[in-house]
């Protein structure tokens, strides 16, 4: 637009005006700029104090019997390697259940529901389900496995994970599929294929690296979840790979360890937090890194 | 504004004469496709009104005119490319060979295989270079493993990529520059081996050794294909095509062989577009 003046654009710019919006303008962003440092601040003094305490007192507690003994009564020496082999086999189960599921629900709202009522109405649930308390779905299994089936298990723990894990999926995938420009799809059609073929061959194959980011984002929530455990695969003191009978994790041994009164159970619970925080870190390095490379 | 001007402005807006002279002593051939009294609704929205067209075969046909007339919006009714989206639907008969593809029961899946389309963006599948060509090829044909060679090499020598990419045949598609994708995406379509190729806009992403090339290439495929090609580039339509199609408002305005269209317009509306009063 030219600067010089039109009667449309009304009268001649004041210089005065001009200068006090200028400087009004330099006051704000002063004051704006201010309080987002002053925000960021407080935010990295609280996780900096987080790691830097997980840190020392886990690695203090960190030793190789922690890895190779299984929990034991206080006073004798245990490790946790029960724990993690549970919390293994049940977010690794879970996993397996879960990203299939989910794939397959936001493949649908992506290249099958767009548009329609059923599918706002699936999305809309999904999206509930994604920001439900974790200790709900932990009681809904519960009335679900626990109960009818006689006891706590690993399957149910199985099965909360799951659905904590769906949603996750259902998420990343619409988002990644929907990213895909509509002339590739056309182009696939174009061509003579099927649809179920555009979306396996294709569009899949183009938003593979996305959803493989989701499901590790997803496998990084799971593994720390604690509450749905409590009601479904309890927590096991003993070595259990036995999915139909109640079983450890970390996360629920975190709990109950941390809590305890016994000096070496409370230092075996700074270790479990340690080595959870950094699978989780891992799994968050190794999505950030997918998803660069994919650009 | 008077006759005399107006003329030297439409000389000024018409390049390679001598090239649409040339090809003006050729006759237009029997129609391959044959649009009749086709309507065309977006929703409610009427699209196309009323459209007569014939598309000759192994000659290029050009749609020109401005945005929003509708010349698109013709192509992808010659693929149904439209009943992916609900909500859109055509009326009339659109002939290919005589049969009526804009009727219910259609097999779409073997229509298309009979008629190709080549998109404004290249539009290259994230797998290799070879996996592109097989991929369609593989929808409509049982080849061995020596046949869909050939196939490829004789689809990427057709789209002037062989020499260019014969080397680095299975590294990923995306890698190659932009002219380079759209040729593939032409020897992909050509490598289903179809009867009419579809262009839309098929250089208005490229640069202009790119767009030559494009250009070159459909001057050379209509030897054994039919092509209708939508362009913006009133040049391009008088460089490449046979007969040239002029669409305003969703109406056929005119459609003549392209030295007489760029030359000795009929219509008013016609003479105004390309002489670029308008569009």
């Amino acid at each position: 637009m030219s600067a010089t003046a039109s009667p449309a654009l009304g009268p001649v710019k004041d210089p005065k005006v001009a200068a006090r919006l200028g400087s009004r303008r330099k006051r704000v962003d002063v004051v704006i700029r201010t309080l987002s440092l002053a925000a960021t601040g407080i935010g990295l003094v609280f996780l900096a104090s987080i790691l830097v305490t997980l840190f020392a007192k886990g690695f203090g507690a960190m030793n190789l019997s922690v890895l190779t003994e299984v929990t034991r009564p206080p006073g004798s020496e245990g490790g946790l390697l029960n724990a993690i082999v549970g919390s293994l086999i049940q977010v690794a189960l879970a996993t397996l259940i879960g990203t299939p599921i989910g794939m397959l629900v936001g493949t649908y709202l992506a290249e099958y529901a767009r548009g329609s009522r059923f599918g706002d109405v699936v999305r809309f649930v999904s999206d509930i389900l994604l920001s439900a308390p974790s200790i709900l779905i932990g009681l809904f299994v519960y009335q679900l496995l626990v109960l009818p089936f006689g006891g706590f298990s690993g399957w149910a723990g199985v099965a909360a994970l799951a659905i904590i894990i769906i949603p996750i999926v259902v998420r990343t995938t619409e988002d990644m599929l929907r990213l895909i420009p509509n002339t590739l799809r056309e182009a696939v059609i174009g061509l003579g294929a099927p649809k179920w073929k555009m979306v396996v061959m294709v569009c899949w194959r183009s938003a593979i690296s996305g959803i493989i980011t989701g499901v590790l984002l997803g496998i990084a929530r799971i593994a720390g979840e604690t509450a749905p455990l409590l009601f479904t695969s309890l927590g096991n003191n003993a070595w259990s790979t036995d999915l139909s009978a109640p079983m450890p994790s970390l996360p629920i041994t975190i709990y109950s360890y941390a809590g305890s009164p016994f000096q070496d159970w409370i230092e075996l619970a700074w270790a479990g937090a340690l080595l959870i925080t950094l699978a989780v870190l891992l799994l968050n390095i190794g999505a950030r890194t997918l998803l660069r490379s994919r650009k | 504004m008077s006759d005399q001007a107006m003329d030297d402005k439409t000389a000024a807006a018409r390049p390679n004469i001598n090239a649409m002279q040339a090809r003006s002593g050729a006759a237009l051939n029997e129609a391959k496709l044959a649009i009749k009294g086709l309507d065309f609704f977006y929703g409610t929205n009427k699209a196309l009104k009323g459209i007569h067209l014939d598309i000759p075969a192994r000659q290029v046909t050009g749609m020109i005119g401005p945005s929003g007339c509708g010349k698109s919006t013709l192509l992808r009714v010659l693929n149904r490319m439209y009943s992916l989206y609900p909500g859109q639907r055509a009326e009339g008969q659109v002939l290919l060979d005589g049969q009526n593809i804009i009727e219910d029961g259609v097999d779409l899946n073997a229509l298309r295989s009979k008629i190709g389309m080549v998109f404004q963006k290249p539009t290259p599948f994230p797998m290799t270079i070879y996996e592109n060509i097989a991929f369609g090829v593989r929808l409509h044909e049982r080849l061995s493993k020596s046949q869909m060679d050939e196939r490829v090499e004789w689809a990427l020598t057709r789209a002037a990529l062989w020499t260019e990419a014969k080397d680095r045949l299975n590294t990923s598609a995306m890698g190659l520059s932009g002219g380079q994708q759209q040729r593939l995406c032409i020897a992909r379509t050509i490598a289903v081996r179809p009867e009419v190729i579809l262009f839309d806009e098929p250089t208005s992403a490229l640069d202009p050794i790119s767009t030559l090339k494009i250009e070159e290439l459909i001057d050379e495929l209509k030897r054994d294909f039919t092509i209708a090609i939508v362009t913006h580039n009133m040049q391009q339509a008088a460089r490449c095509a046979d007969q040239v199609a002029f669409f305003y408002l969703g109406e056929l305005i005119e459609v003549a062989p392209a030295a007489q269209l760029f030359t000795a317009p009929k219509h008013a509306k016609t003479q105004e577009y390309i002489t670029g009063r308008f569009g």
